[in-house]
């Protein structure tokens, strides 16, 4: 167990920057989840943590110590690769023992600490199988063994769900959440699904483009996403953005209009970061708008998911703007129909013209 | 007609599908025999017959030039021979020795090259080591014997360079001295499947994850546990193709040795390619020679099937 710190992180590969200065501290025990589109630098970085590449410049602190030269080997880290990497040629019991044998632990108590991974993970009848011989969510448990029989200071998950089907992806995102609680190690976990990052996370850092957007709990991004991209990033289906502009501030309110908005009143922010004539976008969750006869929004359908518990109406505003409103599940909605929706004023989330939220 | 009503009335009895499956089946059969029916041929007029004919001469005393009824039988003595006299012995240990030259030297230096080069596999280095060591592939047999023949000459660049290091007692005509002929001769074959051997191990480590390595890595291998646990194992099939390819080379070598010593000095350099193009078109002991010849076969193929059993029983 150990935390961990980044100082100014940065990684390049020849000119072009990848990791462009990440800070970030992690505590003994999180379970931290790093989130992004694919290709904004999170295995990167899940990398540059294990040591498996160099850090351009900046600091990494493992348990108080400084990493930086230390070779992966002795950084206290056990990896789960989104590939498993397992040794082909090796029996279950000699790819999770592995570490082990390298690190001249005597066979017995060995063959304890592969058995005690096994009973944890559940795959004791796996023990002498060769990896060709498993399915993946079993290539997926051995792996995960391989990790917790090092007993390493922090665990690092790069995409480790991602080859499964959605049915084990669930199971195993429960089980992962149990181990947790159970090894009570530092873990960091790499995902591109916001799902996963939203459900296991006891800290979320969303990366794009090597840049770190914003760093919270789960609810805290879900509710209060510092900038557009979060927002869109961040929750299912996407948080709806209308561009809208500030017609006028009174006190404590502010009165909005736009092509796609009739005249809306919203509590007006804290402090004077609203003026008359700001351009702003509105953003309102999916989930948070609801059918209201007198509504301020008219959503002409086109489109009608109906999931059992909830039902997904998607279709466009009269100025041709796309919009998705999630209702109850036996909503009497129909295809082609124009209704209206409306939603609480303290819902709606504000951003100024350069995309950070007010 | 009779007969079509009689498989019509016959039809209810058997299981229904069975008819069809049956023409399919025939027919699958037909197109087989179609396809693999010339290649079938020409194995057996080029591979076959020949093979045939040598294990027939084998048992014959020819001289290869008169009518072949005028050859007498011989039975089995032309194998007695060939496993007992010191000469054919000691040429067929000589081919042994060879293959050592041949195998061992491009599958270790070869293995080195790939696990150095893995991780500059995408640059230009990379590239620029592969073809330089594949060169020698692709210059013909004779003419690397010629050019080595020259460099291992009393003048040669061999000399040179143990003269301009200072050790000018080492120098000698390598060729034609009776103990360093085999290995230097050895050397020209494992410079010449260097190339192949480093070309298929490198393409073969480059399809090994690159994950392994790093969970090696993470598990505390250093470079030799990775060589060991990782390229070794992910290798196992090239190295078998190399080891196979190598050892029938030497086993068979003709045109390296031909052109270097013409198996001399005394017999210190024959191998039994040689011996039977020898016994065959100047001693005219045809039998004789086909008699080595079939030896030589059996011998190849007592080194070769346990190498790719192995291989093949590895991949269930
Ligand atoms: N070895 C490398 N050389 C050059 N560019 C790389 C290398 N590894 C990753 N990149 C680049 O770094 C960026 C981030 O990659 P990565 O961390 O794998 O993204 P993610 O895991 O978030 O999908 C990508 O644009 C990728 O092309
Ligand atoms: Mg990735």
């Amino acid at each position: 167990m150990a935390d961990l710190k980044l100082r100014d992180v940065r990684k390049s590969y020849g000119q072009t920057e990848v990791i462009k200065g990440v800070d970030l501290d992690i505590l003994d025990g999180e379970f931290v989840v790093f989130v992004g589109p694919s290709g904004c630098g999170k295995s990167t970085l899940l990398r540059l943590i294990a040591g498996l590449e160099d850090i351009t410049s900046g600091d990494i602190e493992i348990g108080g110590r400084l990493v930086n030269d230390v070779e992966p080997r002795d950084r206290g880290v056990a990896m789960v690769f989104q590939s498993y990497a397992l040794y082909p040629h090796m029996t279950v019991r000699e790819n999770v023992g592995f570490g082990l044998r390298l690190a001249k632990v005597p066979k017995a108590q060995r063959e304890q600490a592969v058995g005690e991974a096994a009973r944890i993970l559940q795959m004791e009848p796996l023990l002498d199988r060769k990896p060709a011989q498993l399915s993946g969510g079993q290539r997926q448990r051995v792996a995960i063994g391989r990790a917790i029989v090092r007993d390493p200071d922090v665990f690092l998950f790069d995409e480790p769900l991602s080859n499964l089907d959605a049915a084990l992806r669930m199971d195993m995102r429960a089980e992962l959440a149990g181990l947790h609680q159970q090894l009570d190690s530092t873990m960091i976990y790499v995902t591109h699904d916001q799902v996963e990052a939203m459900t296991l996370a006891d800290k979320i850092v969303v990366l794009k483009d090597g840049e770190v957007q914003q760093i919270g709990a789960p609810m805290e991004l879900y509710e209060h996403p510092a900038n557009l991209f979060v927002a869109g990033f961040i929750g299912a289906p996407k948080m709806n953005l209308l561009p809208g502009k500030v017609t006028a501030v009174d006190g404590h309110e502010a009165v909005l209009s736009g092509a796609d908005l009739p005249r809306l009143v919203l509590p007006a922010p804290e402090g004077d970061k609203l003026a008359a004539g700001d351009e702003i976008t509105l953003g309102l969750r999916p989930h948070d708008l609801k059918r209201m006869p007198d509504g301020p929004l008219e959503l002409h359908t086109d489109l009608l998911e109906r999931l059992g518990h909830e039902t997904v109406v998607a279709g466009h505003l009269p100025t041709g703007a796309r919009l998705t409103a999630v209702l109850d599940g036996r909503s009497p909605v129909a295809l082609d129909e124009t209704i209206r929706l409306g939603f609480e004023p303290s819902s709606a989330r504000l951003f100024d013209a350069g995309g950070r939220a007010i | 007609m009779t007969h079509l009503e009689n498989a019509t009335a016959g039809a209810p009895k058997a299981p229904a599908p069975r008819p069809a499956a049956t023409r399919r089946a025939r027919r699958r059969r037909r197109d087989a025999v179609m396809f693999i029916g010339p290649a079938f041929l020409i194995y057996a007029a080029f591979v076959i017959v020949p093979l045939g004919m040598s294990v027939y001469y084998s048992l014959l005393r020819w001289d290869g030039i008169g009518p072949i009824s005028g050859a007498t039988f011989y039975g089995l003595k032309n194998y007695i021979e060939v496993l007992t006299d010191d000469d054919l012995l000691q040429i067929i240990g000589n081919a042994f020795q060879l293959a050592a030259w041949f195998t061992i030297p491009p599958v270790v230096l070869g293995l080195a090259v790939a696990s150095a080069i893995r991780s500059q596999m995408a640059g230009r280095f990379g590239t620029a080591t592969r073809t330089i060591l594949f060169l020698p592939q692709v210059i013909p047999l004779v003419a690397a014997g010629i050019a080595w023949s020259w460099m291992y000459d009393r003048n040669g660049v061999v000399n040179q360079f143990l003269s301009l290091i200072g050790l000018e007692s080492w120098t000698r005509g390598w060729l034609g001295d009776f103990t360093y002929a085999l290995p230097a001769v050895g050397i020209i074959g494992a410079w010449v499947l260097l190339g192949l051997c480093t070309m298929l191990l490198v393409t073969g480590i480059a399809r090994i994850d690159g994950s392994l390595y790093e969970a090696a890595k993470l598990d505390g291998a250093r470079p030799r546990h990775e060589f060991r646990f990782v390229t070794l194992p992910g290798l196992k099939n090239e190295i078998g193709i190399c080891v196979t390819v190598t050892i029938i080379q030497a086993l068979s070598s003709f045109d390296i040795v031909y052109v270097a010593t013409a198996g001399g000095p005394g017999i210190e350099t024959t191998v039994p390619g040689l011996e039977i193009y020898r016994l065959a078109f100047a001693h005219r002991q045809v039998g004789l020679a086909s008699a080595l010849a079939i030896v030589l076969m059996i011998l190849v193929l007592a080194c070769v099937l346990p190498i790719q059993w192995a291989l093949r029983e590895r991949k269930q």
